[in-house]
């Protein structure tokens, strides 16, 4: 057997990206193509049909995935993929609508946006990939970016309380909330799985490395640095309380907790219900090819 | 990185540093001694809030840092933080200074003297990190004062300038500097930064009498006062915009008094026009590869020259008219578009019209739209640009009113 019978020549997944956009602008060790990857192979399990997905996402390095999926996709303006993908999802019920963007996209400039959707219980799953910074423009801190740790803005370290993302999001109405680093692809995978059977509002935060704007000014040699500090650091709790999520890198063995935290029922956002008969507005939850499962 | 060299024989007040455009505003900020700053990262301007957040960390500026969570609110803060008294520093970029459009609005309408760094992005979609003038010529017609810089020597320098026209009661309007994306945020040149107790002699401190609010001094900023009020309060923008022309002057000669340096000329720079029979104009970083060209051509004979504008708003046009006069043909280089415009041309293009339009006389003027989205404005472009304008003068009008060039068909 020669070397050359190894190689493939295709990869599985190829038919879900767009070769033609590579190179990609992200940087070796960045957690964002492994975290990308897991939602594609999410989509193709989750039985409804590519064509019937959309990724909705804002601006920044987590923002450029949609460019690179091939399938229907939008790279909205900076902070406003949620209304984007609400538009969608209302207009277009019987599709499957995931935003797919930043901490500092999603939370930041856009984060009002975030808590009405998850109040309104909008039909749509937002997955955030945190990497604590701003890593586009230069590792700026940002409103996730834990206490203590620099940044090209935060030379003396953070000294404002960032969130914690998962009691942000149930707090303010998530009915499906978890947590995983793109380390645990497997879980983040049935996550994304979950999310997308599911209906209303649901968030999935992936904690990823970002070894050039969140790595080196903390001292964290690179990005398996950092994957190795998610392995030995992390612990998966699904009934810690949610007020107990935050991530503090200050303290030496305090663990990340990740976890699938939130799994309720709540009434889908649906404007248009109390303008339908009654029995129709009661048969809402089941819009054309798309049932909701059970617990 | 910040490299110094040997100190400047001519002004000892003065050393000499290897700096680039944004890390050139942020050593002005630190002379001007600010109190305010707010950052929300974008390129190119994200250069200019690292590097005030290194002067901060270093010890060299004693500053309130304020992280806001959009440009929105950025330029709230410090719009509100110059009403009770503080020199203030804003900046942005392309469709983040856009997104502060409300804030943008309000800040000369309040008579509020901050200064703000423009540094000039393409505008989304389709996205590009490169140079376009749109973003800060969106506030061109509200009351800011705006002027376009190519050196980083001019950026600090204008700087300075900026708070000292900002600042003077006669004026107390916001002031937007904008400076290429990349070309010239980005890149680093020797640059004179002078001692503060030398800036202290040309920038005095930041009073704003009786309009700070103050608990000694209890006043209402922007109270609704619809219909009864709203045109003599646009006069009163306007009339401190007009000020402005001669506000500016005086900054110019004082800020040459004080430092021993500086344009004669605030308003634009001349280059080769003396005798030039075909005069070439734009805004920016444009004039590096204008001058180069210019430099070329005078070697075969062409009488070429350039006009390079600093300040955009208030508009020159008096300046101008008698600048351009003399000129046998006139081509100015838009890094900016307008869309549905008079002759379709760039937005420099049309107000240079404007201003020809009472001339005693008015040479062929013809429009060029180039270097779009970071493009680089090349010899060839400009070789093009005067071989047009030739053929205009020759003619003694325009065939064409504006040309687009540098694209792909």
């Amino acid at each position: 057997m020669t070397m050359s019978t190894l190689i493939a020549e295709r990869h599985p997944s190829d038919p879900l990206f767009r070769a033609d956009r590579l190179p990609h602008i992200w940087c070796p060790g960045c957690g964002i193509g492994p975290a990308m990857h897991a939602y594609a192979q999410a989509m193709v399990e989750s039985g409804i049909p590519l064509a019937r997905h959309v990724c909705v996402s804002g601006i920044g390095c987590t923002g450029r995935v949609p460019g690179y999926l091939n399938m229907d996709s939008y790279h909205t303006t900076h902070g406003r993929a949620i209304p984007f993908a609400m538009a969608i999802a209302l207009v277009k019920p019987e599709l499957e609508v995931t935003v797919y963007s930043g901490d500092g996209d999603l939370f930041a400039i856009g984060g009002n946006h975030f808590i009405h959707a998850a109040r309104r219980n909008v039909d749509i799953n937002v997955i955030c990939i945190n990497n604590f910074n701003y890593g586009m423009t230069g590792g700026q801190v940002g409103p996730t970016t834990p206490m203590g740790a620099r940044a090209t803005t935060a030379p003396f370290g953070n000294y404002e309380q960032p969130f914690n993302l998962p009691h942000l999001a149930a707090a303010t109405g998530a009915v499906f909330v978890a947590r995983w680093t793109s380390l645990h692809l497997r879980q983040l995978k049935q996550a994304m799985l979950r999310a997308m059977k599911k209906r209303g509002f649901t968030f999935i935060e992936v904690l990823a490395p970002c070894p050039v704007g969140f790595g080196r000014p903390n001292d964290i040699g690179d990005a398996m640095e950092e994957m190795t500090l998610y392995r030995e650091g992390c612990v998966v709790d699904p009934a810690a309380p949610l007020d107990s999520l935050d991530i503090d890198l200050r303290v030496k063995d305090r663990p990340i907790v990740l976890g699938n935290f939130v799994d309720v029922e709540r009434p889908v956002f649906d404007p248009l219900a109390m303008m339908r008969p009654t029995s129709e507005a009661e048969n809402n939850t089941a819009v054309a090819g798309k049932t909701q499962e059970g617990q | 990185m910040t490299v110094t060299t040997q100190a400047a024989p001519a002004a000892t007040q003065e050393q000499e540093m290897l700096i680039s455009g944004s890390e050139a505003i942020a050593e002005a900020l630190t002379l001007a001694d600010i109190d305010v700053v707010t950052a929300y990262p974008i390129r190119p301007y994200d250069t200019v809030m690292q590097a005030i957040a290194k002067k901060i960390s270093g010890g060299k500026l004693v500053a309130e840092y304020i992280v806001a969570e959009g440009e929105h609110s950025q330029f709230e803060i410090v719009k509100h933080a110059s009403t009770v008294g503080a020199r203030v520093f804003c900046g942005s970029s392309g469709v983040g200074w856009a997104y502060a459009m409300e804030c943008l609005v309000v800040t000369p309408a309040l008579r509020v003297p901050m200064v703000a760094m423009v540094g000039n992005r393409a505008l989304d979609d389709p996205g590009a990190f490169g140079v376009e003038h749109n973003d800060a010529l969106f506030v061109r017609d509200l009351g800011w004062l705006l002027c376009w810089i190519d050196s980083s020597q001019e950026a600090l320098d204008t700087t300075l300038i900026a708070y000292r026209v900002a600042e003077d009661r006669r004026i107390f309007l916001p002031i937007a500097i904008s400076a290429d994306g990349a070309f010239l945020t980005h890149s680093q040149a020797i640059t004179k930064v002078p001692s503060k107790s030398l800036v202290d002699k040309f920038l005095p401190p930041y009073n704003r009498g009786d309009l700070q609010l103050h608990p000694d001094n209890p006043i209402t900023v922007a109270p609704q006062v619809n219909e009864d009020w709203v045109i003599e309060i646009r006069r009163q923008n306007n009339a401190a915009t007009e000020r402005a022309y001669t506000v500016i002057e005086e900054a110019y000669a004082d800020f040459r008094r004080v430092f021993g340096r500086g344009p004669e000329n605030p308003w634009f720079e001349e280059y080769m026009t003396e005798d030039a029979e075909i005069i070439l104009m734009g805004m920016g970083t444009l004039s590096l590869p204008v001058k180069v060209a210019i430099r070329k051509m005078r070697q075969e004979g062409k009488k070429v020259g350039l006009i390079r504008l600093r300040w955009f708003r208030p508009f020159p046009y008096e300046q101008l008219a008698r600048a351009l006069g003399t000129a046998k043909a006139i081509g100015v280089i838009d890094r900016d578009y307008s869309f549905g415009s008079p002759f379709g041309s760039g937005v420099v293009a049309t107000e240079v019209r404007a201003a020809l339009y009472n001339a005693e006389r008015r040479p062929p003027l013809i429009g060029f739209i180039c270097g779009l989205g970071g493009r680089e404005v090349t010899l060839e472009d400009v070789y093009k640009t005067t071989e047009i304008c030739y053929s205009a003068a020759k003619a003694g009008k325009t065939e064409q009113a504006t040309y687009w060039l540098g694209v792909r068909e």
